[in-house]
């Protein structure tokens, strides 16, 4: 069976089993243990002992309390990611044998948050590196050791590139003279026209 | 098959006798920390003191029945090979029972912490993929150039490495259909046979 929520793909082994177990919490609590796992997924730290209170009645096991998180998040995250609207994650989770309650409380919650997820996820996408600040000064050549009066402006440009991985930034320093500065910026300028038009 | 004991093992080990019955547990208790966490010299210091030796005979009989424990989990020696082997050593039957149980016990223990230390290549941890289409160069306008960018993350020895790699779709539909005819290898009758066999 195809799911829209799985990206068209039958839905995964291990989240068919886990539906039973959120089916043993009441819809109330699953709708605050929702809100917990969004939290989580847009970067704030997550609250363990709030879900580990929520899921105390049920009588969940340690292991079944980090499974119903695995599984929530799961499913919230692929369908923010496939852009399922709440009316259709409903449905296939009905088909998937989750109570009507719980499926719409679960839906409730996703369409609140659905495009700041979408938002945390496009920023979470592969980007090799980043362009963190641009700093410049212009200076003016006097004279130098090869030629006694230069008279001659000079750019000092330093990008600051952030590299994803280690959160570290790396400094590109470059020196260029005025004519090569306009060539670069006519260049900048076009792709940045090119760039307006798909906007 | 049979444990040859070199002359500085059998001295090492010569303190046991010396040290008594009880004491002998303290050791073999000591042998298995050190299996499993590595060399703990305090904790050889207090034994020492409780039983008045002095520390370097108790290090060294520690790492003795280390040595021991481990050739003899890593050959896999029965009971018999065993005790043929200690019977060198000339210790009371008492000591004798005690080393062999220690043996015994531990066995299972041991083989799998000698599992974990065989060399690995790096493995998979995860796929990051972004999919671009390259619209405008410097040199070339209109364009349509799609490429799919992929950051492989992999473990080496408990470090994590990132490779970036870039390719064409065409690129992509080959390298998939490779990757599914070496998992369809799997299916042929010459794998299903070896499999079957080394179950």
């Amino acid at each position: 069976m195809r799911f829209r929520f799985c990206g068209d793909l039958d839905c995964p082994d291990w989240v068919l089993a886990e539906i039973s177990t959120l089916a043993k919490i009441s819809s109330v609590k699953l709708k605050l243990i929702c809100a917990q796992v969004l939290r989580d997924l847009l970067g704030e730290p997550i609250e363990y002992d709030k879900i580990l209170k929520l899921t105390s009645d049920a009588k969940l096991e340690s292991g079944d309390v980090k499974a119903t998180i695995a599984v929530l998040g799961f499913i919230l995250s692929s369908a923010a990611k496939h852009n399922v609207d709440s009316e259709s994650l409903s449905s296939e989770l009905q088909q998937l044998g989750l109570p009507k309650e719980h499926a719409s409380g679960l839906c409730r919650s996703y369409e609140e948050k659905q495009s700041p997820l979408q938002d945390r996820l496009r920023a979470c996408s592969l980007r090799l590196s980043q362009l963190g600040s641009v700093r410049w000064r212009v200076d003016y050549t006097l004279s130098s050791s090869e030629l006694q009066e230069v008279n001659e402006p000079v750019v000092h440009l330093t990008f600051n590139m952030r590299d994803r991985e280690c959160e570290k930034m790396t400094a590109v320093p470059v020196t260029l003279s005025a004519n090569k500065f306009w060539v670069l910026l006519a260049e900048l300028k076009q792709a940045q026209a090119l760039m307006n038009t798909l906007l | 098959m049979l444990l040859v004991l070199s002359v500085e093992h059998r001295a090492h080990l010569g303190c046991l006798p010396r040290a008594g019955g009880a004491a002998v547990g303290e050791l073999g208790r000591l042998a298995l920390e050190q299996l499993r966490r590595g060399a703990a010299p305090r904790a050889c210091e207090s034994a020492a003191r409780k039983l008045n030796i002095s520390v370097d005979i108790i290090q060294h009989g520690v790492e003795g029945l280390v040595y021991l424990l481990t050739e003899s989990s890593k050959l896999m020696i029965s009971e018999a090979d065993f005790q043929d082997s200690i019977n060198v050593l000339g210790f009371s039957d008492e000591l004798n029972k005690s080393l062999l149980q220690l043996y015994l016990d531990n066995r299972k223990e041991i083989r799998s912490i000698l599992g974990e230390l065989a060399p690995r290549l790096p493995s998979y941890h995860s796929l990051e993929w972004r999919l671009d289409v390259q619209l405008a160069s410097r040199s070339l306008r209109q364009q349509i150039k799609p490429a799919v960018t992929m950051k492989l993350h992999l473990n080496e020895n408990e470090d994590q490495i990132a490779q970036v790699l870039q390719t064409d779709p065409a690129t992509l539909l080959h390298l998939i259909q490779q990757l599914e005819q070496a998992l369809g290898e799997m299916k042929m009758n010459h794998c299903r046979r070896i499999v079957r066999n080394m179950k």
